[in-house]
Formats: C-alpha cells, structure tokens, sequence
C-alpha cells in the first residue's frame, strides 16, 4: 500500500461544511467508541493473562505474527501526523474490518473456555463484537463524507485456527495471542481517529 | 631482587584476596539487575529504569540491550544520563510506536555479567505524562459568594494539539490542615470552578492529568490560595439575629406588663363563653344525650317540614269526597303519584303560580292513571290535604291557590264536596257517576296536557274518572278538580288543567271523564287554564260555571281568553254522558280574540261508559274547552 502523505486539507474542509451532521460530531462519536473497545479489549487481555500466567508467557508468539502485520501502518508520530485524513480513516476501517471474522472465532473459543472466569469473557468479548459494528458502520457513514480514498479499505485475510481439535492449552494460547494483537490494532484506530477528530475540530480546541 | 619482591607482593595479595573467612568480604559476579520500569511522557519518547543486584563487591557496570521486534538486531541504550542512574532514555529517533521492544538489562562486574529478565513494552501503554504545567488559582465572586477558579496547561513536552496524545485532568483541593482532599474530575477541560468553599481560609490545590489509555501523572505542585473572610455575608446573619432578639425582649416586656396588671393567663387564654342559645339547656349538653338535644332544638311550631316531594307543596286541589269511597289501590296510585311527582319535580317549572294546570313535565300516563285512582284516599287525603292546606298557604299568592283548610278533612259523609270556603259558597255534594275503570285510565291519560305536548285525547274537558277500580265504588261519587298547576296530588289523579269546580247541590252528574281522542288536534299554543266555578245547580241539571280570572293571570300573556269566555254553564248530559258545558257569552274586553266560538266549547269532555249510571267524578276541563278549537 502507497503511503499518502499529502494532507488534503480542502477534502475535509469541504466536507465539514456541507453535511448536515457534522463531521466533527461524528468523528467525536467515533473516537469515544473506539476509546471504549480499546478499553474493553485490554481488560480482556489482562483477564486471560492473569489466568494463565506462566506457560502463557513462555510460549507468547510474537506480535508479528497478527495477521494484520501485513498493514502498513506509521510507526511514530512523525509519520503517522504526515498521513492524510482520507488514508487515515481508511487504515482505521481496514484494520477493524479485518477484525470482524476473528471476533467470531474469540466468542467461539471464549464460550468453551475452561476457565473459571469464562462467563466474565464470554461477556466481554460480545460486547466488544458489538462495539466494532456499530464502530464499523459509523466508520463507514464517515467515510462516504470523505471521498474515495477513505472508502477503500485494505483486505488483510485471516487465516482459522487450522486446527479444530486443538488442545486446551494451544486454544488458550492462541486465544491469549489473538486478544493481544487486538489490542493493538483497537489502540491504533484509536489513535488514528483522535487525530481525525483533533483535525476537524479546529474552531473547537477543546475538542483536543 | 626484582623478582622475589614481585613474589612476595603476588603472595600478598593471594593471602589478601584468598582470606575471606578472616575478612569477610566475597567478590562474586554482578547480581541479577531488574528492569523496574519504563515510561514515556508523551508517546515519542521513552525512558526505562532498573535496579542493580548486588554489585559482588567489585564496580559493575550496567548495560541495557534492547530487541525490537520484527527485527533481531540487537541495540544498546545510547542515553545512560539524562534520566538519571541507572536508567536509560530512548530518544524520538529510537523510539518507535506499535512495536514491541524486548530489553534487557546486563550488569557486569569483574568476574562476571548477570543479565536481567527481559521485559517487552509497547511504547503506547507505557505513557506517563508529567503534572500540568502552570496551575493558576484565583478566587472570584458570584453574587457576592466567592470561589475558586483554577485553570492550568498542559504539560509542555505532551503534544495534545494535534491529537496526538488525548488527556484528561483532575484537581484536588483541601483547607489548610485538612487532612482529605476533595476531589474533581475535570475532563479534558483545563478551567475549573470550585464552588465548595468554606469561610475564610487557605485553600490549597493540585491538578495531575492521564492518557486516554495510561497512567496518572504526578501531582503538579501545590498552589495556595487565601479566602478573604466574608463579613457582608455574615452581616445578614447578624441582623436576623438582633431583630429576632428584639422581638423576644418585646414579647417578654409585654408579657410582664401584662402580669403586673393581669392574669397572664386571662390575657392568653381568654375565658370562653358559654352558649346562649334560647331555650337550650346546658344540662341536656352535658347530659350528651343527642337525643334530648335535637328534640329541644326542633322547634314545635315550625312549619311543616317539606315534604316528602316539594311537588307536594303546589298541590291544590278540591276535593270532593265520596262516601263508600274504598280503598283503591292507594299505593299503586301513591307510586304512580310518586313517580308522576318526581317526574314533574325533575322538571321545574319556574313559574309555579301560574294558573293553568298545563305542566310541562307532566307524565301524561302515569299521570293519568294516578290521577283517577288515588281519588279514593280518605286518610291519606286528610293528611295530604293538610299538607296542602298548609303549603297552600305559601303559595296564596299563586292564583292556583284556592283550596283552603276546609278541603283538608275529608269526611266519610258521602258526597261533601269539599270546597274552598274562602272563594265560593260550599257546595252541596253531589255524586258523580263513576267511570269504567279502564276507560278512566284513558281518560286521565288523555288529560294530561302539557305545553308543549299535545295530550292525546285532551281535546276537551273532561271528567276523569276517580277510582278505577273493578269495584264501581264511588256512589255518590265527587269530583275532585285537581288545582295543581304542576304537582298532582297523591291521591289526586292528575290533571293539568284544572278546574275550580263548586258543586252547588247534590246532584248525580252523570258526567264521564272522558276526553274525546282529538287525534290531530294541535294545541297550538299555551292553554291558558280557566278556572271554573260551579255556582250553582240548576233544575235542570245544569252546572253552571263560573269562570274565575285570577288577577294573576296567565303571567306569560296568555291571551286572555279566559275571561273572554264563560264555560260556566253546565247544559246538561246527553245520551252518551257528556257533560257538556255551555258557555255564557260574557265577552270582556280582552287582549285578544278568541278564535273560539261560544258554542265551541260546549264540549263535553268526558263519556262516561255506558254501564256507570251513576255520574262519574272527574274533572271539568274547561281551560281545555276554551282552547280547542271547534269541531
């Protein structure tokens, strides 16, 4: 994926002016819930970490293996200031659309936990289903104000859990392996939106 | 030489080394150190902080290595000294975001290096950012009540205008020597107002400020703030105290002067009176017999209480007594007067004294009916012609009124035609023929007039029949003339137009209450009632009758037809037991003219059935004779 480091500030100017709610509402929107899946996905993270400490731990596989390594994404504030408001709503909504299948498979795994705390996760994890659609349609409202760039949206494909008859402990782990790159991924929309909003909201600083 | 001396010094120091047991110091490698913690203030930076193990007793130095991920080679921190000892501070250029770093931190002495545990960090979840910068505290006023207005920056190094970092801040604030602190949540807000403030005072204030997602920062610097006391507040206080007191010493004052003069007491409480009521008796009070006290207070000669139905009170009628009058179904007729009572009584008719009998709110069948069987009371007439009697009184001034104390005692003596003394000479009694039963029903049926209603059958005057009963009791038979304008009596069957009647002699009429069915008659405007009087009795069988004109007339300017016309006349009973009045031709000057022709109203109102020789008792209708028209 090419890097657009042009900020197109016309794009947005433009679009705030026209549309009936406005942007800077809806980017508000947006950021306070990608804040609350940030949110929930870390409690959820620490929740499975606490249960399994030790092999979890030993045997944690390395963030570059999330599936969504293959996304480009900034990796300082320099660069991620650099990027346009259309690439970075279309990061934001790439990296959430390439959540939504394995959510599914989380809420799979975490309701055959044997875990003492597995209704507290099976809880959690519907609730942050819930949170990423109603982020991804807003997302998705957002990005029809925005213009082309903003629509398109990188396919990163996940691949299963190959095997289905695995073992407790592999399921365990890769669940563990699963929510911390969620995690991650939930902390850069986040971030990603926050910048959006702070850029649109410049008659409105407190925004910031 | 050299050599033994360089011997023994190598020997020394072996000794000096090797002796531990008498020194008690021991070199060992470096002790495992441990990274404690890393933090960044502002996601572009970040610096890491551990702690050494035990050095071994000999100088160890620290190196922290660190790994990013993705990636295997292998860093060394290049900052060892701007954090501090034993930290490491990874500069913008080296630090990246959303990437994992894997550090390691070697300590290395003499003998040996010890490397610590590894720890991985993401930068973005180890942020810190330092205490809000430039925390102003100033004390305002709002409608004279002072407080706190605390605005702060935030920290210099965070970059929260472009978005980058979000915060949200929290102040603290507590009086000087207060040992808790009230807390605020602020927001991402950087004004705040504190409206909680106590009297004068020092007021000290903190403000810190976290990440969206990391730690709290550390408490900015304490800002001490004085409050001024508010004595223009208090001020207010003071005077509601003064003027409270004023009033005590006020009331005290008057209390005193009160006592030196008087019973205090008599003063507050005042004695009571006792009741002085005439002719109430304390002692019945005291009794507590409720009986005894309502009985006193009723007052003996006080006027009759209303009866059961006001409609009562209107009630005027004459009533002509007969004889061997039985028993007729005196509660039916009552029920059906009843009901005909509380139907008129429903309906008020505001003019009361007026002299036609046409009510509005008559029930013309249940009327009817009552009308011609209640006849038959004896007592009941005596006490309801009391009543009568003395509502009659109230309603003197109505020009219905013409019954009199005397209709009130209904006799036994067969045919006393009861009167009213006071307007006409007594009339000898008479007897009427008593009608069929059902065919008085009809009659009184039809005679009922309203206004407004055409009464089927009202066509002319009739003679209803009293006492409908199978038993052909009226002998002698009366009349009875219902007076009431509106309220039939009991036991009077109703008649809306009433007639005075006087029966001058004892003479069987054989007159029958029958109305004629004037099927399609109109009644097109008001009845005037016409009031009759029956002078006199002629030989040959002839009532005549007087009209009466009241001199209240027909209030609502009735065309006073009435007095033009004279239906006095009784001219006889023909073959079919018609009564048939004849009028007199006695025209006065009147209002209008009446469309009637004399001759018109001779009408026999009533037929009699063929089978009652004897003369019924009904009612003379002339009001209804002059206001048919001819036919």
């Amino acid at each position: 994926m090419s890097k657009n480091f042009n900020v197109d500030p016309k794009v947005l100017y433009m679009v705030v002016s026209s549309s009936a709610v406005p942007v800077t509402d809806l980017l508000d929107r947006a950021s306070q819930r990608s804040d609350k899946l940030h949110a929930l996905s870390t409690s959820l993270s620490q929740e499975l970490n606490s249960h399994l400490p030790l092999i979890g731990r030993v045997i944690t596989p390395r963030p570059s293996m999330c599936h969504t390594a293959a996304l480009q994404t900034p990796t300082d504030k320099t660069q991620t200031l650099q990027l346009s408001e259309a690439n970075l709503l279309s990061l934001a909504r790439s990296l959430l659309q390439a959540w939504m299948d394995p959510l599914v498979d989380i809420s799979t795994s975490a309701n055959s936990l044997p875990h003492p705390a597995r209704n507290i996760i099976s809880n959690q994890v519907q609730e942050l289903q819930e949170h990423s659609k109603s982020l991804e349609d807003g997302l998705d409202i957002l990005s029809r104000k925005m213009g082309p760039v903003a629509q398109t949206i990188s396919f990163l494909p996940y691949l299963r859990g190959n095997d289905i008859s695995q073992d407790r402990i592999s399921s365990l782990i890769n669940l563990q392996f699963l929510m911390s790159c969620f995690r991650r991924d939930s902390h850069k929309i986040d971030s990603f939106l926050k910048v959006l909003r702070c850029r649109a909201a410049k008659l409105q600083p407190q925004m910031c | 030489m050299k050599e033994v001396m360089e011997e023994a010094v190598l020997l020394f120091l072996l000794l000096v080394i090797y002796t531990p047991d008498a020194q008690g110091t021991r070199y060992s490698p470096p002790g495992k150190p441990e990274l404690t913690r890393c933090r960044s203030p502002e996601k572009e930076t970040f610096t890491c902080w551990w702690k050494p193990g035990s050095d071994g007793g000999l100088p160890t130095t620290h190196a922290l290595y660190y790994r990013k991920e993705n990636s295997d080679t292998i860093y060394e921190c290049s900052d060892y000294h701007t954090a501090g000892e034993n930290s490491c501070f990874f500069n913008k250029n080296d630090t990246s975001i959303w990437v994992n770093y894997n550090i390691t931190v070697v300590a290395s002495n003499a003998l040996g290096s010890t490397f610590s545990d590894p720890v991985d960090i993401d930068v973005v979840y180890i942020v810190k950012p330092n205490p809000p910068e430039k925390v102003t505290v100033t004390v305002m006023e709002l409608k004279e009540w002072p407080f706190l207005r605390v605005s702060w920056e935030p920290p210099h190094k965070a970059d929260t205008r472009s978005g980058w970092i979000t915060l949200i801040y929290e102040l603290r604030v507590k009086l000087e020597g207060d040992d808790e602190w009230e807390m605020h949540l602020a927001g991402q807000q950087k004004l705040f107002n504190i409206f909680s403030l106590r009297s004068g005072g020092t007021y000290h204030v903190q403000v810190r400020c976290k990440p969206d997602h990391g730690f709290w920062s550390e408490w900015s610097s304490t800002s001490h703030i004085e409050i001024p006391d508010y004595l223009h507040r208090e001020k207010s206080m003071w005077i509601l105290i003064a003027v409270f007191s004023a009033f005590i010493f006020l009331i005290l004052t008057w209390s005193l002067h009160m006592s030196s003069h008087r019973s205090l007491k008599h003063c507050i409480l005042p004695p009571v009176p006792g009741p002085k009521i005439k002719g109430f008796d304390k002692q019945l009070l005291k009794n507590g017999k409720s009986e005894d006290l309502l009985r006193v207070l009723v007052v003996s000669d006080f006027p009759p209480t209303t009866p059961s139905n006001y409609e009562d009170m209107l009630v005027e009628y004459l009533e002509v007594y007969v004889p061997q009058e039985q028993e007729v179904l005196l509660e039916e007729s009552k029920d059906l007067h009843d009901s005909c009572l509380k139907f008129e009584g429903s309906t008020s008719d505001n003019d009361s004294g007026r002299v036609s009998c046409d009510s509005h709110t008559l029930l013309m069948d249940k009327c009817g009916e009552a009308k011609e069987e209640g006849r038959q009371t004896d007592q009941e007439d005596s006490t309801t012609e009391a009543e009568a009697q003395g509502q009659q009184k109230d309603w003197d001034q109505d020009t219905l009124m013409y019954a009199n104390g005397d209709i009130l005692s209904p006799e036994k003596s067969s045919g006393r035609v009861k009167t009213w003394p006071s307007v006409f000479s007594p009339l000898p009694q008479y007897t009427l023929s008593l009608p069929d039963q059902t065919s008085s029903l009809e009659m009184a049926k039809q005679h009922c007039y309203s206004d407004s209603l055409f009464c089927p059958g009202s066509t002319s005057s009739y003679l209803t029949h009293l006492g409908n009963n199978d038993n052909e009791t009226l002998g002698p038979g009366s009349w009875e003339i219902c007076l009431s304008n509106r309220q039939p009596y009991s036991h009077i069957p109703q008649m809306q137009t009433c007639q005075q009647v006087r029966s001058h002699s004892d003479v069987n009429i054989s007159t029958i209450a029958r109305k004629q069915e004037p099927a399609g008659l109109p009644l097109p405007f008001f009845r005037p009632t016409a009031y009759v009087e029956v002078q006199r009795f002629d030989e040959e069988d002839m009532v005549v009758l007087q009209s009466i004109v009241s001199d209240h007339g027909f209030h609502e300017g009735f065309p006073q037809m009435l007095q033009q016309e004279d239906y006095s006349k009784v001219k006889g009973v023909d073959s079919n037991n018609m009564l048939l009045l004849q009028t007199e031709a006695m025209k006065e000057d009147g209002d209008g003219t009446t469309p009637h022709k004399p001759t018109a109203h001779i009408h026999t109102v009533v037929s009699t059935q063929d089978e009652m020789a004897q003369p019924a008792s009904g009612y003379v209708d002339t009001a209804t004779i002059f206001t048919l028209p001819t036919y």
